[in-house]
Formats: C-alpha cells, sequence, structure tokens
C-alpha cells in the first residue's frame, strides 16, 4: 500500500511537472571575462557564453555522453570518402522576433564564422568547410577541403549558433536565437535578464526567468552563492568545497572534464630536442600525487594525452612514475649528473605554480633540477608561452580530433611545444578521413600513445569541476556547460 | 587669502598633471597592451595588427598621450579602448555608485569618530576607553578584506539578515542600491571611524594637559565648562585634516571594499580598466582622483585657516 501510494504520488509529481507552467528565476554568475567588450554574438571574441548558450541553439549537440545529437539539424550523412555532408532542419522553428528559422539563416551564420573579415576565433574550427549551400528549404549541403569523418562533432562548437539572416549588425546587442530564452535586457558587467521561450522547439523550460550577473571577483562569486544570492557557481574549488559539503542548503556535481594543465617542454631547442630527454621529465611525474596535492583529489590521471576522459576517442594508457627508467634514459642522452631546467610560472593559473612545486620534487629524485621562475601573468600569452624553453599552460575541453590537431599538428597555430612528427601527422590524416567508427578510434587512441612516447607535454591530470547549487535547483543536468540541457532546469 | 588660494590651484593644476603622466608611464610599462589582454592567446598575426590599428596603438606613446591630454584638457575623456563608449558617461554612473558609498560612512563615521574618541579622551584608561581604543586598534589592523569576509559570514550567511554581494548594475537607480550597500558602508565606517577617533582622542588629551586647560581648572571653571567652551574647539581642530584625508581616501574608489562586494564603483572600475589595459579609462579615473584629492585638502586647509585666527593672521601678513 505505501509503495502504491509513493508511485501514485511519484506519478502526480511527473505529471505536475510535465504541464507546469516556467516558473521561479534561475540565478548565476559569470566573471565578466571580457570586460566591456562583452558581447551576444556568439562568433566575437568578447561572446558571454553563459548567455548565448541559453539563447542560441546549434546545429548539433552534444548529448549527455558526449556524442552528436540533433539540436536545430535532425539528421546528418556524409558521401563515401566524408568530403561532403548533408544535413536535414529541423522545421517549424521561430526566432525569438517571430521569423522562421530555415535554411538560409545556417548559410548566413555559417559563412559568417567563415568570412575573413569576421576574424571570428570560431573559425579555426570549422576551418575545412569550403562551401555552404542550401539544397532545399530544410537541408544543408556543407562540402570540405579534404575529408572528415567526425564533422558533425565539431559542429557541437559553443559558439557555432545560429542567428537569422542579416542579423550580424545587431546580434551583439539583441541576441535573438532559438534558444529556451529570450533577451529581455543585456548588461555583462550587471545583471542580464533572460526570460522562458515558450515556443522552444523541445518543449518550454522549467524556469520562467534567468539572470546571469557579472562578478568578477572569485571570491565574491563564492559569497553569493553562500547567501544564497544566486543559484549556481561552476568554478567551486577543492578548498571552497568544504564549506558547502554537509550542508543541507547546497548540493555540489562532480564533472569530470576535458580541461588540463600542463608544463610544456619546447621540442625545437636543446635539451628537449631529445626525445629521451623529453620522455624522461615526463616518467618522473607522480600523476596521482599531483592530483592530490594540487588539486585536492578533483582530478583524473591523465597520460600527456589532451583528450578528456569522457570523450569517446579517449586512450586508457598506464604511465606510472619511473624515476630508474628516468635516470636511464638521461644517461643515454649525455646527462648521466642530471640536469638544470628554468621553468617559467605565472599566478595567471592559481594552480600552476603548485603544480610546478611538486614537480620540482618528484623531478629532484631523479636528478633533475627545476629552478621555478616567476614570470608576470600579465602578458603571459604573449612575453612567455611559446617564446620560453620551460612554460605552463592550460586548455579547456575539446573534442579529441580538435585539441590533437589544434595543439600538436606540424603546422598548427598553437603548436605550444613546437612539435613536429609527420608520422603523428600522418595519424591524424588518417582518422579524420575513416569512416568506421572503431578503425578511428583506434587510429586516435595510437595517436595518444604516440604522445606519450614522445611529447614535450607533460599533461599530469584532467580537471573535475565542481558545480554548487543551491538547493532549490532540480533537474540541472550533472555534465558541463557545453551538454547542459538549461531548458529543464527547475527551482523551488 | 586669496593669491594663496590661487597659488594653492596652480600646484594643485600640476600635481595632476604629474600624475596623468605617471599613470600613463606607468601603463605602458606594464607588458601587454589593450590588444593582447583583449585576445589573451589569440593575440597573434593579423588579428593583432587589426585590433593595434583600430585603436590607434601603432602611434608613438608620447604622440597618443599629446592626443589624449589635448582632448582632456578640453573636458573629453574620449572613449574606452574596448567597449567603444564614452567615458564620461562609464564614469559618471561610477563616480555616482563610489559617492553613495562614501558619503553613507561619512554620514555614519564621521560624527560617530568624534563622538567616542571624545569620550575615550575625557575617560582616559577607564573602562569605556579601553574596550573604544582596542576595538579601533583591531578595526584598523585587520585588513579590509577580512573583515569585510566576517561580515558577510555573519550578517549574510549566518543570519541572511543582508545581501552580501552587490547585484545592481552600475546605472541602477540608487534606491536599488538598498540594502546591498549597508554591509560595505559597514565595512568602511569601521575603518575610517577607528582612524578618526584615535586622532581625535589623542588630540583631547593633549589639550587636557595644556596650560590654559589647567588654568581653567585652578581658577574653578566648572569642569564640562572647560571641555565645551576650551577643550573642544582647540582640540578638533587638528583633526580638520584627518578627516580631509579620510574623504579623500573614500572618493577615490576604494578599491579592495568594492572589489570583494562587487560593488560597482570608481574602485573597482579602476582594477577592471588596468586588466584589460584600457588606459583611457584609467587615466580618467586617476585624473578624477587625483583632483578630488587637491580639492579636499585644499578645503581643509582653508577650512583649518578659518577655524583658527592664528593661522589666519599669519597667512594674511604674507598673503
Amino acid at each position: 500500500m505505501k509503495n502504491i501510494l509513493g508511485v501514485a504520488s511519484s506519478l502526480a509529481i511527473m505529471a505536475s511537472m510535465a504541464i507546469a507552467e516556467p516558473s521561479g528565476t534561475f540565478r548565476q554568475a559569470h566573471e565578466v571575462g571580457s570586460g566591456a567588450a562583452s558581447s551576444l554574438d556568439p562568433i566575437s571574441k568578447g561572446r558571454v557564453f553563459q548567455v548565448t548558450e541559453k539563447i542560441m541553439s546549434r546545429l548539433v549537440r552534444p548529448d549527455m555522453e558526449g556524442r552528436p545529437s540533433p539540436d536545430l539539424a535532425i539528421s546528418w550523412s556524409a558521401n563515401d570518402d566524408a568530403t561532403v555532408w548533408t544535413l536535414k532542419l529541423r522545421s517549424g522553428v521561430t526566432f525569438h522576433d517571430g521569423s522562421t528559422f530555415g535554411a538560409e539563416d545556417v548559410v548566413y551564420s555559417l559563412e559568417r564564422v567563415l568570412d575573413p573579415e569576421m576574424d571570428s576565433p570560431a573559425r579555426s574550427a570549422i576551418a575545412m568547410v569550403s562551401a555552404v549551400e542550401a539544397t532545399a528549404a530544410d537541408t544543408i549541403q556543407l562540402t570540405l577541403t579534404s575529408s572528415f569523418a567526425d564533422l558533425p562533432l565539431l559542429l557541437m562548437d559553443y559558439r557555432l549558433r545560429m542567428i537569422p539572416e542579416g542579423s550580424g549588425d545587431t546580434i551583439a546587442t539583441t541576441g535573438i536565437g532559438t534558444g529556451p530564452f529570450m533577451v529581455e535586457s543585456f548588461d555583462a558587467e550587471g545583471t542580464t535578464k533572460l526570460v522562458a521561450n515558450e515556443n522552444y522547439f523541445d518543449g518550454a523550460p522549467g524556469v520562467a526567468a534567468m539572470e546571469i550577473i557579472g562578478i568578477t571577483d572569485g571570491q565574491a562569486r563564492l559569497q553569493a552563492l553562500l547567501g544564497g544570492q544566486i543559484d549556481m557557481e561552476r568554478g567551486i574549488t577543492a578548498q571552497q568545497r568544504v564549506m558547502l559539503d554537509g550542508s543541507d542548503n547546497f548540493n555540489i556535481q562532480v564533472i569530470p572534464t576535458g580541461n588540463w594543465r600542463g608544463l610544456i617542454f619546447r621540442t625545437d631547442v636543446a635539451p628537449f630536442d631529445d626525445v629521451r630527454v623529453r620522455k624522461a621529465l615526463r616518467m618522473v611525474a607522480d600523476r596521482q600525487e599531483m592530483v592530490d596535492l594540487v588539486m585536492g583529489g578533483g582530478g583524473v590521471v591523465a597520460c600527456d594525452s589532451p583528450v578528456g576522459p569522457t570523450d569517446q576517442y579517449h586512450a586508457e594508457l598506464e604511465c606510472p612514475q619511473d624515476i630508474e627508467g628516468a635516470k636511464m634514459l638521461l644517461a643515454e642522452a649525455g646527462f648521466p649528473d642530471g640536469i638544470d631546467i628554468d621553468l617559467h610560472v605565472a599566478t595567471l593559473e592559481p594552480t600552476w605554480p603548485v603544480l610546478a612545486e611538486v614537480y620540482q620534487n618528484q623531478a629532484a629524485e631523479a636528478g633533475i633540477r627545476i629552478n621555478i621562475i616567476q614570470v608576470p601573468s600579465d602578458g603571459y600569452w604573449n612575453e612567455v608561452w611559446m617564446q620560453k624553453d620551460a612554460v605552463t599552460t592550460r586548455w579547456n575541453e575539446r573534442p579529441a580530433d580538435q585539441a590533437l590537431n589544434e595543439i600538436y599538428l606540424s603546422t598548427a597555430k598553437w603548436n605550444e611545444s613546437y612539435y613536429k612528427d609527420a608520422a603523428f601527422d600522418v595519424i591524424l590524416s588518417q582518422a579524420r578521413s575513416e569512416l568506421d567508427f572503431e578503425a578511428r578510434r583506434a587510429l586516435y587512441v595510437q595517436a595518444q600513445a604516440h604522445l606519450l612516447e614522445t611529447a614535450g607535454t607533460l599533461i599530469p591530470y584532467h580537471v573535475t569541476r565542481l558545480v554548487g547549487t543551491t538547493s532549490r535547483v532540480d533537474n540541472l543536468d550533472a555534465v558541463e556547460n557545453n551538454s547542459v540541457r538549461w531548458h529543464l532546469v527547475t527551482v523551488d | 587669502m586669496l593669491a594663496m588660494l590661487l597659488r594653492r590651484l596652480g600646484l594643485g593644476a600640476i600635481t595632476v598633471w604629474l600624475v596623468s603622466i605617471i599613470i600613463f608611464v606607468g601603463v605602458e610599462m606594464l607588458p601587454g597592451d589593450t590588444c593582447t589582454a583583449f585576445l589573451e592567446r589569440e593575440a597573434q598575426g593579423k588579428l593583432l595588427e587589426n585590433c593595434r590599428e583600430d585603436l590607434g596603438l601603432n602611434r608613438s606613446a608620447l604622440v597618443r598621450y599629446a592626443d589624449w591630454a589635448g582632448s582632456a584638457v578640453r573636458g573629453d575623456l574620449g572613449v574606452s579602448a574596448n567597449g567603444q563608449k564614452q567615458i564620461s558617461e562609464l564614469v559618471g554612473y561610477r563616480l555616482r555608485n563610489t559617492l553613495l558609498l562614501a558619503s553613507g560612512a561619512m554620514l555614519v563615521g564621521i560624527p560617530l569618530a568624534l563622538f567616542l574618541g571624545v569620550v575615550a579622551a575625557l575617560w582616559r584608561d577607564k573602562l569605556v576607553d579601553i574596550v573604544v581604543s582596542t576595538t579601533a586598534i583591531f578595526a584598523m589592523t585587520i585588513p579590509e578584506f577580512v573583515s569585510a569576509t566576517l561580515l558577510i559570514l555573519v550578517f549574510s550567511v549566518w543570519l541572511g539578515w543582508v545581501p552580501g554581494i552587490v547585484l545592481t548594475s552600475a546605472d541602477a537607480p540608487l534606491i536599488e542600491f538598498f540594502p546591498e550597500v549597508l554591509l560595505p558602508i559597514a565595512v568602511l565606517t569601521l575603518v575610517m571611524t577607528a582612524h578618526i577617533l584615535r586622532t581625535v582622542r589623542s588630540s583631547v588629551i593633549e589639550t587636557l594637559a595644556s596650560d590654559y586647560a589647567q588654568m581653567a581648572t585652578l581658577k574653578g571653571v566648572p569642569y564640562w565648562q572647560i571641555v565645551f567652551r576650551h577643550i573642544l574647539p582647540n582640540a578638533l581642530l587638528p583633526t580638520i585634516n584627518v578627516v580631509a584625508l579620510t574623504i579623500a581616501w573614500l572618493l577615490g574608489g576604494v578599491v579592495v571594499i568594492e572589489t570583494v562586494f562587487n560593488y560597482p564603483g570608481l574602485g573597482r572600475m579602476m582594477i577592471d580598466s588596468i586588466s584589460d589595459r584600457d588606459l583611457p579609462v584609467t587615466q580618467a579615473i586617476a585624473l578624477i582622483i587625483a583632483s578630488v584629492y587637491v580639492v579636499v585638502n585644499l578645503a581643509a586647509d582653508i577650512l583649518t585657516m578659518l577655524a583658527n585666527p592664528r593661522l589666519r593672521t599669519v597667512h594674511m601678513r604674507k598673503g
């Protein structure tokens, strides 16, 4: 009897949820990373993604496992060599201003990304697209310069959002899209107000309004969460976690991500141009200890692969600390008495100095003497990164293909370790044109194993994200921003 | 008197001009510029060139300074480097918000400090003095960000009486800043009260020991008449300058407090503009703060002179 009542009441709750009107306001903060240059144009450098992700849709979005799933495109297929892709669009979708979404809007949005005049940072994500055509009112054809089997993965990029045809000059302030929320007022440094789009194609949102509030200081964001002024903060540190744990007023989501921090040893300068030295430098790392000491346990051990633990192409590799092996490799390379290295570290990323110090102690066991040089955070990306021989770096999650190509391909603009390996380049290009998933996966795994043997970049872990919410928040998907279905969120 | 005033104003103008040069050189010397700060990792090649060309950063530092100074003299503070908005408009709201914070702290803090300072001095070494003086020392020595965080923890997180962080937009009507502005005002009041109070206390104690006070006592003048007729007017004179400095400090935007509370005032805008390398905005704010210091100090000196016949006559003779 008790059970039946329980079932009945939970059914009643589910039914009431299904027909419930959007209600309540969900509030979150963002760090105003672009300051006064903040914009609602999804492809501009100043885009406030915490807003654009809620007001605009992509063609393809990630599902809860990170695989491509329909957004504004409902299906897609490629020709035999994956150079021409055809996407079928959702019908009956309207923009926030009432106009109908159609193929011409997709052509406009994508060509705008590809336009060299726009200088969009998103351009590199789909640089292989050479032509965008509307072949029917609801069909789009993308022609690529070379085979690309995982194009749908790239279309999931958080910036590739569809805007109405011809809206390029006004989109930065209007933010008109097809997403679950509509812009009521935009004020990046103050409070941006969004209201529910009841015509959202995936169902009306759970909350009636969202407020995205600019709070630059991390400590202030935590205070705002603790005081109940915001409902969600996505950058809780391991140290801050204790303040939320054990309180009934807050919940914590633990989300593994593909974000990583690491050390770079430039592969084009001595002594790091010797692959044995590079390998030794990475073998001395006790990665689990780094996770524990630097991240307070909030990370997943990585074996120098930039591909995140939840990515379908993630390689399961082994990389235990090996001091004796490192010593032997160094001796073979002509450094029997160890080696001296100047490592440049800034506080731009607060965990870098800690990571450098832990590494310094671990490396010392193999006779590697790390001299930590503190450099200013200002101008770090210009004057230190890709300039000095040994530096720190950080990257946010990218799909496997993008991460490997953007950071390690011989010709990549952001090849921060100056890694040039013809064999590696070949594996990547084979993977791109391989249409069979298992075979493609084997190639990406091979590429990651190749990096573990030869790379100059030490990637000790992928960061685990801690998302703190107030207990009034329900149905928030426990995944990265990129995949969250914001229209499902409800508040009590 | 008039000549003195003109001379002081002239010196003030030179001070403001020197400050603008120091700020300009300082920001120039920091690594990176508006474009590298904005583009971060993408600050390479054509993207960087285009950005620098758009903002006129390719011109030499001297040309840019002359250009800026020329417009500033005519009252045109220019446009912000990366938002392309009129600075006078941006700074206007921030200045107003800082004024709200400062006047709140002054209205509560100055009377409170004078009262407590006098009380502590008159009952020197008694319990009330010990409590007031010890509290003042704590309020002065605990860094603002610590006391701010403690107050947020107690009044916002634990008790839930007032919001901890200011979420109101910079250009919202003043009334919307209540009750969010109360905690920042409380922290500022705490710090400034302590500073002024200690000056008042020692000044009153010094005056109590003066010859004329003792003479009055010997002549049998009632205690309270001595205090109100002879002690207080003389003792409060030196505090005018301390109060002036505190007001200037408040009006200059209290950087740490504004950052901790996310308060959209001048101080936080200064910090943000420096990290954006938004030189025009940084310059404009520095100019405002320098002017405030010059004017408030001048006002304090004039006030002191008016209140003190001896100083007045000395200057009159000189002038």
